[in-house]
């Protein structure tokens, strides 16, 4: 291989990531640390935030809206990922099908889901009260125990397929042989499952559990457009804190001294995905 | 193998469960926006417009700022896929094909880009592109979402170059080819489709990304579709017919994009976040 000249053709992409990335971080520290003024006020700033009410009910938020959606993002992804491994007629075109939801844009999944979950003239309410499975509308959207759920229902919804579009890949990478030699042993297809398939794929499930926990932390959009946090602030989750402190109250400093807060652990998840990723690359 | 028509059963049914669950919403959007405003708020609703009409749409292309929005979508989309390709063309040849000091730190430095916690940086983002007069303007969102495109870009792209044989660059080196024609002559046209693959990719996610463009494109002029999207849900009474007539304009070339390159969709995919 060639050594030399490589830096040259790497450089224009790390200096813009760096400008658009580094830049800010770095602005971020600076206003986390000081007040509108520019005098030190880092210890104020911090106060402020983690004294708030707000900050706890957005910490507890975020923990189940981002923890209940991987579980269930898992389990149904590698369900319909098995599922699609097998051979069928028209395996091919429920493969695309399956990823629609994944591939349109999170704001139509948000307006359309919060179309179909509308109290009064919602298909869902509908399809439940027409079978009896309720007596009265639900409020799948205003009642407040029931905003949570509904939301991450919508979310295991968009990014499940994601999932299954993984599994399905590292499956088709697991030897031939293991399955026969499975079938050898009398193995059912549960055992299948058990002792060849969810094996193969380990390495697969905790690197795209890693990313959909990143993109969970991350993953406004929903929220934003479903429920903005209500009712009662009962989906307030930290992405949309922020927002609110920034831009509803102009509170940049506070906003900033969050940011760095929700930004540190979420570095320590990117890490370990980094680390994971180089070592799958060292071994192939 | 083994005829057992009870785990067939399980198979189909399963299958169309799942396959129900993924299309009952685009098509009750579909539904949805050819009917009345007495049928869509109904009770109960009815399955079928009984008349179909095309208000909603007249609604949303004629007396609305939608199409202005999807103007801009279609600008701020080519522009920062040309910018996001144009750099990941070049990093991706200088990781695949070099061996330099910085490599590996490099290329984490790449990879964190992808994962880059976006809530948590537009703040900041938000302060230093109003420092720079950026707030508002095609170029502003445009380098914003190359931070959003360009590391995948480049992991996708480098895995497609790596895939190509070196001995045909170095023929053609000995026969009095520069760098940059080998890297222009010889190995992006065997790369083509990791370029379609990269293009998809990047036309997508930004077509698609709400949150820096409700915080960055504040004014009519830069909007884009899912901020006008997000606009007539927003008021007290929600348009809900407009709504899925919006949704339908901008869902429709997603969806015919994605059906006619997927397997360029889903190999780039996979080959960047599966292989690595």
């Amino acid at each position: 291989m060639r050594q030399r000249g490589g830096l040259l053709f790497v450089m224009p992409a790390l200096v813009v990531l760096a400008l658009l990335i580094v830049f800010p971080v770095c602005y971020m520290g600076w206003l986390a640390a000081t007040d509108s003024q520019g005098h030190m006020a880092l210890r104020d700033n911090v106060a402020a935030v983690t004294g708030a009410r707000a900050t706890r009910i957005a910490v507890w938020n975020t923990i189940v809206y981002v923890g209940a959606s991987i579980v269930l993002q898992l389990v149904t992804g590698t369900a319909v990922g098995i599922l699609l491994n097998q051979a069928f007629r028209g395996r091919a075109v429920v493969r695309s099908l399956v990823l629609l939801p994944w591939v349109v844009p999170g704001i139509v999944a948000a307006t359309t889901w919060a179309w179909m979950l509308h109290t009064e003239f919602g298909i869902v309410n509908q399809l439940l009260l027409q079978v009896g499975a309720v007596s009265k509308p639900v409020g799948w959207l205003v009642d407040p125990d029931m905003a949570m759920p509904s939301l991450i229902a919508v979310n295991v919804w968009k990014q499940s397929p994601f999932v299954a579009i993984m599994v399905l890949a590292g499956l088709q990478a697991v030897p031939k042989e293991l399955y026969e030699a499975a079938r050898v042993d009398g193995a059912s297809f549960l055992g299948e499952v058990r002792h060849v398939m969810l094996p193969g794929i380990r390495d697969v499930l905790v690197g795209v559990g890693l990313l959909l926990t990143i993109w969970g932390l991350n993953g406004i959009t929903l929220v934003y457009a479903m429920t903005r946090g209500g009712p009662a602030n009962r989906t307030l989750i930290l992405p949309i804190q922020i927002f609110r402190l920034a831009f509803d109250a102009f509170q940049l400093n506070q906003a900033a001294a969050l940011s760095a807060m929700f930004f540190a652990c979420t570095l320590v998840l990117v890490w370990f995905y980094v680390r994971l990723s180089g070592r799958r690359e060292d071994r192939a | 193998m083994r005829p057992n028509w009870i785990a067939r059963a399980t198979a189909v049914t399963f299958t169309v469960v799942v396959a129900l669950c993924c299309l009952f919403p685009f098509a009750w959007m579909a539904l949805s926006s050819f009917k009345t405003a007495s049928e869509l708020y109904a009770v109960p609703p009815a399955w079928w417009p009984s008349a179909p009409t095309l208000d909603n749409y007249r609604r949303v292309l004629f007396a609305s700022n939608v199409p202005r929005y999807f103007l801009n979508s279609l600008v701020i989309s080519a522009g920062s896929t040309g910018l996001a390709l144009g750099l990941a063309l070049f990093a991706a040849y200088g990781f695949a094909r070099f061996r330099f000091p910085g490599r590996r730190s490099s290329l984490a430095f790449v990879m964190a880009g992808q994962l880059l916690p976006t809530a948590a940086i537009i703040v900041p983002l938000f302060m230093a592109l109003r420092a720079l007069g950026l707030v508002n303007t095609y170029l502003g969102l445009i380098l914003v979402y190359t931070i959003l495109t360009l590391p995948l870009s480049v992991w996708m792209l480098s895995g497609y170059i790596r895939a190509v044989p070196v001995e045909l660059e170095e023929a053609a080196t000995i026969d009095g080819a520069s760098r940059l024609g080998v890297l222009f002559r010889i190995t992006l046209p065997l790369c083509v489709p990791g370029i379609a693959a990269v293009v998809v990719y990047a036309f997508v996610t930004t077509w698609n990304e709400f949150i820096f463009a409700l915080v960055f494109a504040q004014d009519s002029h830069v909007k884009t579709l899912p901020i006008g999207l997000a606009e007539f849900t927003s008021e007290f009474t929600t348009d809900w017919g407009a709504v899925m007539a919006a949704s339908m304009v901008m869902t429709v070339p997603v969806v015919v994009a994605f059906l006619a390159l997927q397997r360029a969709f889903i190999g780039g995919l996979t080959a960047g976040a599966v292989k690595g």
